[in-house]
């Protein structure tokens, strides 16, 4: 029962704090918006699908990393800068429950921060069709999952808010740019696309976007972020001694 | 100044009903430095005992292993018969915990912090608020309230789940006078109610207002404890009694408060007289004076008290303003 207490109450003070949602909301249908109208509706050699089309289902990725990579990370430390963290554990919590009121939380800043995107992308350039529902939900909650595993993760390592700031743009920004915000694949030349294919935030996009776009089954892909997500969330609930 | 450590309790003393906290040989090093250094302490039921010491003393690390919310390196801890190390779960839920810079969200209301802190055993939350001066605080924010309500809202915190022990550290660390002595009455209200309550701090007129024993650390190391009166015997200076001598015969005067119980220094310059001895010295001065048919209206009587006991033993400790 204490779990579920903690829960309502991380889910009240993020309601009842507009700035711990910012990032989350705004800098991704912001990039969005820009990026998805720079490059035309038409597919050429280095997008195969309509770019606004490509960019919206890209999008839905940056918003899992800005909630687990930025978000949490900084949420998460101020606590243990404040010493929220010593007074859960001292006041008897036990020690996955925090981790499990912050999972709920990224999820919910995630799905929330989702319906945004989609919201302002379906009268600007429209939401393209789901070509295979099944693997994209599928790809969306593992890719979810695991981002705000690493979230907490980060949270509890990393001893301020201002570190887990740096730290988290650090990520944050590469993830950006090289796994699904920025130039497609076939416009980086080979070294980058290596790198991107190697990225969780790539592997997580192309698991979600592929199947989205009718552009492949992407399964390893699925398979990968579906790993990395119980890794990470076991890590996230091992590190939770707080 | 003769300092000594308080001689280790016996085996027998594991078998007291009333020992809620024992504690033999703490270490605990941070990498090469030792911040608890072979720590003996108990706490018994119903007392307010008083860790005070300097900055880096050990005070905190050592009640927080105590919570387990550290482990020791080294040594026997047991709280409540349970060890904080292995069975903190089990432990957590009878302690209340005030600790050192904790702060709680700052748009948390006070009745959503009630809520979401309150345990299987919490009773009473309403009337704790009462109790503390916070129902009317009920709905505000945590950050909208003044280092006083905030402190207060901790001590119904600590208390709300009817813990076994609180463990209150650096309670009034940072309030104005007048926040702290709410704080201190509220304290006072614990121990008047029977409540078990181990104290850290580092100001000695808040362990000399509160405490029913304290134990004086430095270094890591427990230099002395002992009740406030125990201490003062010990470490503080002489009461010193100064007045200017009654018109007469300054010799023979001079001679009769010399004589009198607990006077082990008289010093005279010109007609003033400073008489140095015992506590019980300054009543048989005054009655002497009384006797003498005049009592002066220079009369000067500097008092040994735990203050003045622990700033001797312990060197460079905060003293604060009552």
């Amino acid at each position: 029962m204490s779990t579920a207490r903690l829960v309502v109450s991380e889910l009240r003070l993020l309601a009842r704090d507009p700035f711990t949602l910012t990032f989350v909301l705004a800098f991704p249908v912001v990039t969005m918006l820009i990026i998805g109208g720079a490059f035309g509706s038409q597919p050429d050699e280095v997008f195969p699908v309509d770019p606004t089309q490509w960019y919206v289902a890209a999008y839905l990725t940056v918003v899992i990393a800005a909630t687990g990579l930025v978000m949490l990370p900084v949420h998460i430390a101020a606590y243990r800068e404040r010493g929220v963290l010593r007074r859960l554990t001292a006041s008897g919590f036990s020690r996955w429950s925090f981790a499990v009121a912050e999972l709920v939380v990224g999820l919910v800043a995630v799905a929330v921060g989702g319906v945004v995107l989609l919201a302002v992308a379906l009268p600007v350039y429209g939401v393209p069709a789901v070509e295979d529902p099944l693997r994209v939900v599928g790809a969306l909650l593992a890719a979810s999952v695991a981002f705000v595993a690493l979230g907490v993760l980060l949270g509890t390592l990393l001893p301020s808010a201002r570190a887990a700031q740096a730290v988290g743009l650090l990520l944050f920004f590469p993830s950006f740019l090289l796994g699904g915000g920025g130039p497609p694949p076939a416009a980086m030349s080979s070294a980058l696309q290596r790198v991107a294919e190697w990225l969780p935030l790539g592997v997580a996009n192309q698991a979600i976007r592929d199947p989205w776009l009718g552009l492949g089954e992407a399964g390893p892909q699925l398979l990968a972020t579906a790993l990395l997500a119980v890794v990470a969330l076991g890590l996230a609930a091992r590190r939770s001694t707080l | 100044m003769d300092i000594t450590r308080p001689p280790r309790p016996s085996p027998d003393d594991d078998a007291s009903t009333d020992q809620v906290v024992r504690v033999r040989g703490l270490r605990k090093s941070y990498g090469d430095r030792v911040v608890v250094d072979d720590v003996d302490l108990d706490v018994h039921r119903g007392e307010v005992l008083g860790i005070i010491g300097t900055n880096g003393a050990g005070k905190t690390t050592t009640v927080e292993i105590l919570q387990g919310l550290r482990r020791a390196d080294a040594g026997e801890v047991r709280v409540l018969g349970l060890d904080p190390a292995r069975d903190a779960d089990r432990l957590r839920p009878l302690l209340g915990s005030q600790l050192q810079s904790s702060r709680l969200p700052d748009r948390m209301r006070v009745d959503e912090a009630l809520h979401l802190f309150s345990g299987p055993r919490a009773d009473g939350g309403e009337t704790l608020l009462d109790r503390f001066g916070l129902a009317h605080r009920r709905g505000s924010a945590f950050g909208s309230m003044s280092g006083g309500e905030q402190q207060r809202l901790f001590l119904v915190l600590a208390l709300l789940n009817r813990p076994r022990l609180v463990v209150l550290d650096e309670l009034t660390q940072g309030l104005d006078p007048a926040a702290r002595r709410e704080v201190w009455a509220a304290v006072s209200r614990l121990r008047s109610d029977g409540t078990t309550v181990l104290l850290v701090t580092h100001e000695l007129a808040e362990a000399e207002a509160l405490c029913d024993r304290v134990v004086a650390m430095r270094d890591g190391r427990v230099l002395d404890a002992g009740t406030p009166a125990e201490l003062v015997d010990r470490h503080a200076g002489r009461a010193e009694i100064t007045f200017t001598l009654p018109a007469g015969r300054p010799a023979e005067q001079l001679a009769e408060v010399r004589a009198l119980p607990g006077v082990q220094q008289v010093r005279r310059t010109g007609d003033r007289l400073a008489v140095e001895g015992e506590r019980a010295a300054i009543a048989h001065v005054g009655r002497w004076l009384v006797g003498a048919g005049r009592v002066p209206a220079d009369l000067r009587v500097v008092v040994p008290d735990l203050e003045s006991a622990l700033l001797g033993l312990l060197g460079g400790v905060e003293r604060t303003a009552a």
